[in-house]
């Protein structure tokens, strides 16, 4: 087992592991900083895809922008010096549909997993991939790209709207 | 739109001047003194530990009478003229007065100076030494002497005994002058001092 | 492509080589940070006249080891009603968060840790770890200074991103490479090829440097709000913060905190020295140029910029909220895209 191997086993575990956290914490807070070393293991993971710049991409969006949002979201929603944060107990009938509805879509990813062919590529040692990512967004998916960033216009624009003072 | 750029620039220019002037203090030479290597002169009248030049005292009790909070003892006896052991005194005339006592209490002392200035004959002084502090208050308490107690209780007999032989002979020249009636002469311990002052 | 990295070649790939690259980069923060120690307080001392630490050492030297070994020793404690995984992880992650940048740093060029492409970015990017660290510490200290320090902070680095971020941008537009051994490399032959001032090029980048040093300028000013230095250091103003998110740390925690401030402040240093200040290139072209003198010409420039900072630091005093938000939307942010968009024009004129 060579260091590659390892270190895919270890990011692997930490995105299963910590994800298990974010689903069964009853703390919410507790739930959102394992959210960290979720995000964390997956951007290890396209590192070991060769995917340098999606690693790093995922790191800056994911746990400096979102994970942030999420962090405030709870902190400025419950009562944030209080024990609040905390999620509340579910019924048992809830708790039995929401097992069965885990295990039947368990079921059905794993199935796809075993029976479908898996292309496997061959280890191409791409060393810049900033630079195709970005001749990509500019002209092959340049209206995708241009209907985000008008997405994200019209969320600051509402953003804004809202936060003004009448 | 001018007033912001002008704004800006401001506050640009006033950090960088601020920095200047941070930096020009960075070079000026330090004001700190590393205490127990080097001092600083104290100013010539500071007032700090009270000391006393015993050859000079005349136990005239004028700095307990000054002290403000009773922190002076002091107790003297005549020098008798009989008595073989004569002092010249620091002012160059005889010792007139035996100095059995002198205590202070520096824990008391407020450093007002009042008896340094009461000091007829400039015994007592502040001085500029300030590291005298202590672990406890007797460390504190100064007893000065240049007589032992042996010597004091000396001193203190052949007063009284030439007082008596005074007595003596005043009481002799009064039975003499009331026999001869003859006033009595009004100074009669003025030529025994002078005799005194010849020995 | 030469090596970048002269672990590799004297060592080869094992695991023992890998880990000596990953520690050589922590020896140097340690040492690091210990000289920053001293260095913050001889400067603050000279800056008021005084003398500083004078009776650790000849000239106080060892002050840092002494106060290093007292945090040491200090109780570690955690308060009752603190979450106590979260309170114990937070130091780790915002050092975790500053010791990552290092592995892009290009201290010479023999050595860089790892030469990624996408380095700038990368740095960037682990900056948030300690955004989170900080939001990490301050809500499990379950204390209403460390919250407040805390909220604070993040919103005060995440503001400062933007126009740091678009400094970079410029540099990266002028360089088109987000590798910073290549940046690096681009500035070799003196100092007037830095992209403080306006990079290489011919006569004509003179219409470029007032643009350059403006940036550089911004990115200066960003990045010491983005390590919570004086005059930004409003998540943890003692007067009305106590100290902010690290107010219930103690010992040894509390020593991670200062170790990554520290770290911090070197990282932004390292990454002005890059960008604009040449990195490894000696300033006089070929004179004392090379794998060793490389590493002295970039320890050299970011202890300057350290030593910026904590002059700075020593000189202003603390902005208000309000001052910190308008300093950073209304007036780095216009005039760093203002530069921007002139640099990128300039780059298409090819006048660069």
């Amino acid at each position: 087992m060579d260091l590659t191997t390892l270190a895919f086993f270890f990011f692997a575990a930490l995105t299963l592991g910590f994800g298990a956290v974010v689903v069964l914490s009853r703390n919410i807070m507790h739930a959102a900083f394992s959210l960290l070393f979720t995000f964390f293991g997956v951007a290890g993971l396209y590192v070991l895809l060769h995917a340098d710049f999606l690693a790093i991409t995922q790191i800056m969006i994911y746990i400096g922008g979102i994970l942030v949002l999420i962090i405030f979201g709870v902190m400025l929603t419950t009562r944030i010096t209080g024990v609040d944060v905390k999620s509340g107990r579910t019924g048992k009938l809830q708790l039995g549909l929401t097992a069965a509805l885990s295990v039947a879509l368990a079921a059905v990813l794993v199935k796809i997993f075993l029976s479908t062919l898996w292309h496997i590529a061959p280890a191409a040692d791409v060393d810049a991939t900033a630079e195709l990512i970005g001749n990509a967004l500019l002209t092959k998916y340049l209206i995708a790209f241009e209907a985000a960033s008008i997405l994200l216009l019209v969320a600051i624009v509402g953003a804004a709207f809202i936060a003004r003072k009448k | 739109m001018s007033s912001y750029l002008k704004n800006v620039w401001a506050g640009f220019y006033t950090a960088v001047k601020g920095m200047m002037i941070t930096s020009r203090h960075m070079f000026k030479k330090s004001v700190t003194i590393q205490y127990p290597d080097e001092k600083f002169d104290l100013p010539a009248n500071a007032r700090n530990k009270l000391v006393l030049d015993m050859s000079r005292c005349n136990a005239c009790t004028a700095c307990a009478i000054a002290c403000p909070v009773n922190c002076i003892t002091v107790e003297g006896v005549r020098v008798s003229p009989e008595d073989p052991h004569q002092e010249v005194h620091a002012d160059g005339k005889p010792r007139k007065v035996w100095v059995t006592r002198y205590e202070m209490d520096l824990a008391k002392c407020c450093f007002c100076g009042l008896c340094q200035a009461a000091c007829p004959s400039d015994a007592i002084k502040h001085t500029q030494d300030f590291e005298y502090s202590a672990y406890n208050k007797e460390s504190l308490y100064f007893k000065y002497q240049i007589l032992t107690p042996e010597q004091s209780a000396e001193k203190v007999r052949l007063l009284a005994e030439f007082k008596e032989k005074e007595a003596a002979a005043k009481a002799a020249a009064a039975e003499k002058a009331a026999t001869e009636g003859k006033p009595v002469a009004p100074k009669k311990a003025a030529p025994k001092a002078d005799e005194a002052s010849e020995q | 492509m030469e090596s970048t990295n002269f672990i590799w070649d004297l060592m080869g790939k094992n695991l023992w080589s890998v880990v000596a690259v990953i520690s050589l980069p922590l020896i140097f923060v340690l040492i690091y940070a210990l000289v920053a120690i001293l260095a913050e307080l001889k400067v603050s001392a000279w800056i008021q006249e005084r003398l500083g630490p004078m009776r650790t050492g000849p000239w106080g030297i060892l002050q840092p080891i002494a106060e290093v070994i007292k945090l040491l020793q200090k109780e570690d404690i955690t308060p009752t009603a603190a979450s106590k995984i979260l309170f114990n992880l937070a130091p780790y992650v915002i050092f975790t968060g500053a010791y990552a940048a290092f592995a892009v740093i290009p201290f010479s060029e023999a050595y860089a840790p790892a030469n990624i492409n996408v380095g700038l970015f990368y740095i960037f990017a682990v900056g948030s770890f300690s955004a989170i660290g900080i939001v990490m510490g301050g809500w499990a200290s379950n204390n209403k200074y460390s919250l407040m320090g805390a909220m604070r902070s993040v919103s005060q680095v995440i503001s400062y991103e933007i126009p740091a971020a678009v400094a970079v941008l410029a540099v990266v537009v002028l360089t088109s490479s987000m590798n910073m051994m290549e940046i690096s490399r681009m500035q070799e032959g003196g100092f007037w090829n830095w992209y403080i001032f306006g990079g290489p090029g011919g006569w004509t980048k003179i219409f470029m440097i007032p643009f350059t040093l403006t940036l550089a300028i911004i990115y200066f000013i960003a990045s010491l709000a983005e390590t919570n230095r004086l005059p930004f250091d409003i998540p943890e103003g003692e007067s009305e913060l106590v100290a902010g998110f690290h107010t219930e740390y103690s010992g040894m925690k509390f020593a991670m905190f200062f170790f990554a401030e520290y770290a911090n402040m070197f990282v932004v240093a390292a990454v002005v020295t890059t960008i604009f200040l040449g990195g490894w290139t000696s300033p006089f072209g070929s004179f004392l140029a090379g794998a060793g003198w490389g590493a002295f010409w970039f320890i050299l420039k970011s202890m300057f910029v350290v030593f910026l900072q904590i002059w700075i630091r020593w000189t202003l005093p603390r902005f208000r909220v309000d001052q910190l938000m308008y300093i950073g939307w209304k007036v780095l942010l216009p005039i760093s895209l203002v530069c921007f968009i002139a640099i990128s024009f300039f780059s298409l004129l090819n006048l660069g």
